[in-house]
């Protein structure tokens, strides 16, 4: 029996498959765009073709991420906070803080030991010193978003970004271009303004080890490093922490099917 | 073709009176301003917290509630007009909306969607909220009207209560006496009336027995299931308090409102159905999008069973006012300062309120809803729900958007955010076997 979770985020949609026993069989990843609903379904395919099953097999399909209303062969949705704090524990058993940086969300979640919501802080709606805001780096520097982490690392002086917004990111960058600074150490720059205000909604929520860090950034080594550094712990990231909100998803999926559970504990229609 | 429900409820012969009722007054509140605008004759503007309607109904001089008329703006989706051409006259985005509403209003010949609104013939405001001077200092620059500020001192102890028998709560009523009476001067000199104290005693009387009857609908709601919300019917309640304060059809009104709430908790009809979290509001309402912010919570079956709107928008009408009539001008004195104290101090003390409001409401979660144009009512908030969480075990939801700006409404975020807060309502309950 297999469930699956669709996670439809701002920037990316994720998709896993997963077994009764936990198994994850497949994973599905693919940009949003404006079409939530087709992304959802492209996320799900690439998960499912990577299994030998097909979409009949997959008995409950939970979505997650803004565009969890979209996912119009779901069965249910639940908010990507509770997905990511039940992913992070099933990945990692002892977190107990989770800080998710999603494209143009900042989440920081506190949970019980067996993934359960006690509190969460999120970045107020602009999107300032999220997932974002490496984007713009890019844009700004053309470089592709995989290279600003190992560039960073290389960085001597990081300079001090006296902005987090998106908007005024660009501006700042060829600023400190302009005044001869090294790219690298404006790339630092960038990485330690985004950290920096993350560790202040996770301070809010209380760092209580294991910390877990997941979605999309997690995938940047130099920001794992700096998260790491202050939050005064070595995080937990793995491969899977990309598909941290997808997992969670599949595992209320599964709650459903063992137990019925999700009549009482999901979202209403 | 598609299912639709209806909620099977036993029938209720008192269902819809107070709405009606309050329809029909606030009606009439339009009709009297719209009347003093053609006729401009003689209107003071004041607000919310500490109208001081106790003098001026005993001057007959008609009340206009300035922050009432700007919400309304919001609620029939026209605020962002006014708060436009105020930002066009240089307003900056980051000021109260209610000012700007009410300087577009201004500013655009006075025509609001609900009648004409008058310009004020003189200003009441108190020091209760630090933009009410500034905003008085607006109309006086711009029909050189009177302004009357009361000076109330802060409390300098701990916690809401006064300390009666205090000398510094003596000095403080004498402080505040001198003042009222400043008042009473004036409202002769710009109406040609003597003063009628016992005029006044049949007002603060009124308002005596309205604060008995607003604290009595205040306590349905410890009912479960709680016969209404606290959002949406308890701003009728509270507008109605402002406007009539110390009129006896503002106490017969009362009486319609707690006659309903009575049947309804008679038969066991609750606001939401079925009920199945107890929620406390902390914070202002969201007019741009009031019934979709309400929506949110009873999407899950939450109902707002209390509400500190609730409290200090209602002039304190809440903490229980009794007027002492055979001293009426000094008891006035004492019951503002007493009565001010939450909205005066709330930034200090208002977690100690929550917790009371907790165990007498038998609240499962707090909403606190940050105004991003009201430093005033936002300030501390997230400090109470974490004070809250920590010594009360209660959970909170910290959400922000704005009174009448809808520019500040993100409701993808915002039901991201109550939809979480309430999948860890539910697996709370879980957990404990509830």
């Amino acid at each position: 029996m297999l469930v699956a979770g669709v996670d439809v985020g701002s920037t990316q949609t994720k998709a896993v498959i997963m077994s009764d026993r936990h198994e994850m069989l497949g994973h599905g990843l693919c940009p949003t765009g404006a079409k939530l609903d087709e992304a959802g379904q492209t996320a799900f395919n690439l998960a499912l073709a990577e299994t030998p099953y097909s979409e009949t097999n997959v008995a409950f399909v939970v979505g997650t991420g803004y565009g969890r209303f979209r996912i119009q062969f779901g069965d249910a949705q639940v908010t990507e906070i509770s997905c990511h704090g039940r992913g992070a524990v099933h990945l990692f058993p002892n977190t107990r803080s989770v800080l998710d940086i999603g494209g143009q969300d900042t989440k920081a979640i506190k949970v019980g030991t067996d993934g359960q919501v006690i509190d969460f802080n999120m970045n107020d709606k602009c999107a300032a010193g999220t997932g974002r805001f490496l984007g713009a780096a890019s844009d700004a520097l053309e470089m592709p978003l995989g290279e600003l982490g190992p560039l960073a690392q290389t960085a001597k002086n990081p300079v001090k970004m006296t902005t987090t917004c998106t908007v005024f990111a660009e501006s700042e960058i060829l600023g400190w271009l302009a005044k001869g600074r090294r790219i690298e150490d404006v790339v630092m720059g960038v990485h330690v303004a985004i950290a920096s205000r993350s560790m202040s909604l996770l301070r809010r929520a209380g760092i209580e080890p294991e910390v877990t860090f997941t979605g999309g950034v997690t995938r940047n080594s130099a920001m794992v490093e700096l998260i790491s550094e202050m939050a005064g712990v070595q995080v937990n990231t793995s491969e899977e922490s990309h598909y941290c909100g997808a997992i969670g998803a599949a595992l209320y999926a599964l709650d459903q099917v063992r137990t019925g559970a999700f009549a009482e504990r999901g979202a209403p229609a | 073709m598609k299912e639709h429900r209806v909620a099977i409820r036993p029938p209720l012969e008192r269902a819809g009176d107070t709405r009606g009722e309050s329809r029909r007054l606030m009606d009439r509140w339009w009709t009297e301003l719209d009347a003093a605008a053609e006729e401009d004759s003689l209107v003071a503007n004041v607000f919310v917290m500490g109208s001081l309607a106790e003098i001026l109904n005993t001057f007959d001089i008609p009340m206009s509630f300035p922050e009432i008329a700007s919400l309304q703006t919001a609620v029939k989706g026209k605020a962002m007009d006014y708060l436009l051409a105020a930002e066009d006259a240089g307003y900056s985005p980051d000021i109260c909306g209610y000012v700007k509403v009410d300087v577009g209003l201004h500013l655009t010949g006075r025509q609001h969607p609900l009648g004409r609104y008058p310009k004020p013939g003189m200003v009441v405001a108190t020091n209760m909220c630090n933009t009410y001077i500034k905003w008085s200092e607006i109309w006086e620059r711009q029909y050189e009207c009177p302004v009357f500020v009361l000076d109330l001192p802060g409390w300098r102890g701990t916690g809401f209560a006064y300390d009666m028998g205090s000398e510094t709560f003596k000095n403080d009523v004498k402080f505040v006496e001198g003042q009222l009476r400043e008042l009473i001067a004036l409202c002769e000199e710009v109406t040609g009336k003597t003063f009628d104290i016992d005029k006044l005693r049949e007002i603060l009387d009124n308002v005596n027995r309205m604060s008995e009857l607003y604290r009595a609908i205040l306590a349905t709601n410890k009912h479960r299931p709680a016969p209404f919300n606290a959002l949406t019917e308890g701003i009728n309640y509270m507008g109605i308090a402002n406007i009539l304060r110390g009129r006896e059809d503002g106490v017969r009104f009362m009486e319609t409102a707690l006659a309903e709430l009575d049947e309804r908790i008679d038969k066991g009809v609750g606001a939401v159905s079925p009920e199945q979290f107890r929620l406390l509001l902390v914070g202002t309402a969201c007019y741009t999008n009031f019934r979709d912010f309400v929506g949110l919570f009873e999407q899950w079956n939450g109902v707002f069973v209390a509400s500190e709107y609730m409290s200090y928008a209602g002039g304190g009408i809440d903490r229980g006012v009794h007027y002492d009539l055979s001293r009426p001008v000094e008891s006035l004195a004492e019951q503002i300062l007493i009565t001010a104290q939450p909205s005066m101090s709330g930034i200090f003390f208002s977690h100690e309120w929550q917790a009371n409001v907790v165990r007498d409401y038998a609240i499962d979660g707090i909403a606190y809803h940050g105004v991003k144009s009201c430093r005033t009512t936002s300030a501390g908030l997230p400090d109470a729900r974490e004070w809250l969480m920590r010594n009360e075990d209660i959970p909170g939801l910290f959400i922000q958007s704005d009174l009448v700006d809808s520019r500040l409404w993100a409701e993808a975020q915002l039901k991201n955010r109550v939809d979480a807060f309430f999948e860890a309502l539910q697996s709370r309950r879980v957990q404990v076997g509830a």
